[in-house]
């Protein structure tokens, strides 16, 4: 339907800006912000594993990276729970 | 540059801009890092250097890049883990103060907990067994983790606990034997194959039931 490149690009320049955005975005004091944002370089790795055609190392990370959402917010609620400034 | 006739054309074209964008990501993360004087913030962005990492490795294409890339997502998810578990154990000692091990926004009284376990427990665990290897003991693994933690009784024997624990490093044995089973004699493949999968498979399912058991233990607490 596309050239193939049209999602690799895509996948490219989201995994850049979404890490420009997880490292200084709005609002990104807040962890859990930051947590989200990293979801956008997640999405953009996922797009370049599909040209690729990467069809097992796709399915695995999209289970690792919702395991690793889930570790992290694990944290941030933890720490929250113990009191301590983030 | 030296690259083998089975890459294809499309692959070797895009490599050097998934490896530039790979290093500029990695490199905008450790930059982040450096500058970061909160610690969870840090954590955060060790999965930005993830995706980099993961970014440069799938630029090699073919299947080598799919067999490197599923152990780098491993190495990545207990990196993550075993850092916040290190984070949330050092702050716990500053404050002094406890969390739970599992904490959850609600209470865990749904009827679903007191009707279901018996029968999905049973199906997952059947579906998982038909299944074998890695996937099959992760989903047989769902099923007694469900099951462990929806049933009301509580209080493990620490012998059942250390037996479990002993079976999983059995089955560990048994998927060691089976690949050395591959290299040492080929033509009994078929062995190989059922005892590395058969021992995943009890590996995997048995280390998810304890997680299962500690998550009760915690949530039965209160």
């Amino acid at each position: 339907m596309f050239d193939p490149q049209i999602w690799f690009y895509t996948g490219c320049a989201l995994v850049v800006i979404g890490s420009i955005a997880t490292v200084t975005g709005p609002g990104v004091k807040d962890p859990i912000v930051r947590i989200l944002n990293t979801e956008i370089p997640a999405v953009g790795l996922s797009l370049i594993f599909l040209t690729y055609n990467h069809t097992i190392a796709l399915l695995t990370y999209i289970a690792a990276t919702t395991i690793i959402t889930l570790i992290l917010l694990r944290a941030v609620v933890r720490l929250e729970e113990m009191g301590a400034e983030l | 540059m030296i690259v083998p006739t089975v890459v294809p054309e499309f692959t070797v074209s895009i490599f050097i801009p998934a490896l530039y964008v790979g290093l500029i990501t990695g490199f905008i993360g450790l930059l982040g890092i450096s500058f970061q004087k909160n610690d969870l913030s840090a954590l955060i962005l060790t999965d930005i250097v993830g995706v980099a990492m993961l970014v440069i490795v799938a630029a090699v294409g073919t299947d080598l890049a799919e067999a490197l890339i599923l152990p780098g997502l491993v190495v990545e998810l207990a990196e993550i883990m075993a850092i916040s578990e290190i984070l949330m154990s050092r702050e716990m000692r500053k404050t002094g103060n406890n969390a739970s091990i599992f904490p959850l926004p609600f209470a865990m009284d749904m009827e679903i907990f007191s009707t279901a376990p018996n029968f999905l427990a049973l199906i997952l665990i059947a579906y998982g067994v038909f299944l074998t290897g890695f996937t099959g003991g992760a989903v047989a693994g769902g099923g007694i983790l469900f099951y462990v933690i929806a049933r009301r009784s509580r209080g493990l024997p620490i012998k059942v606990w250390e037996g479990i624990a002993g079976i999983s490093g059995v089955a560990w044995c048994i998927w060691l034997a089976g690949f050395l089973i591959f290299f040492i004699a080929p033509e009994l493949w078929l062995l190989g194959l059922f005892m590395s999968s058969c021992g995943i498979l009890i590996k995997v399912a048995s280390k998810m039931g304890l997680i299962g058991i500690m998550a009760r233990e915690d949530l039965k607490r209160e």
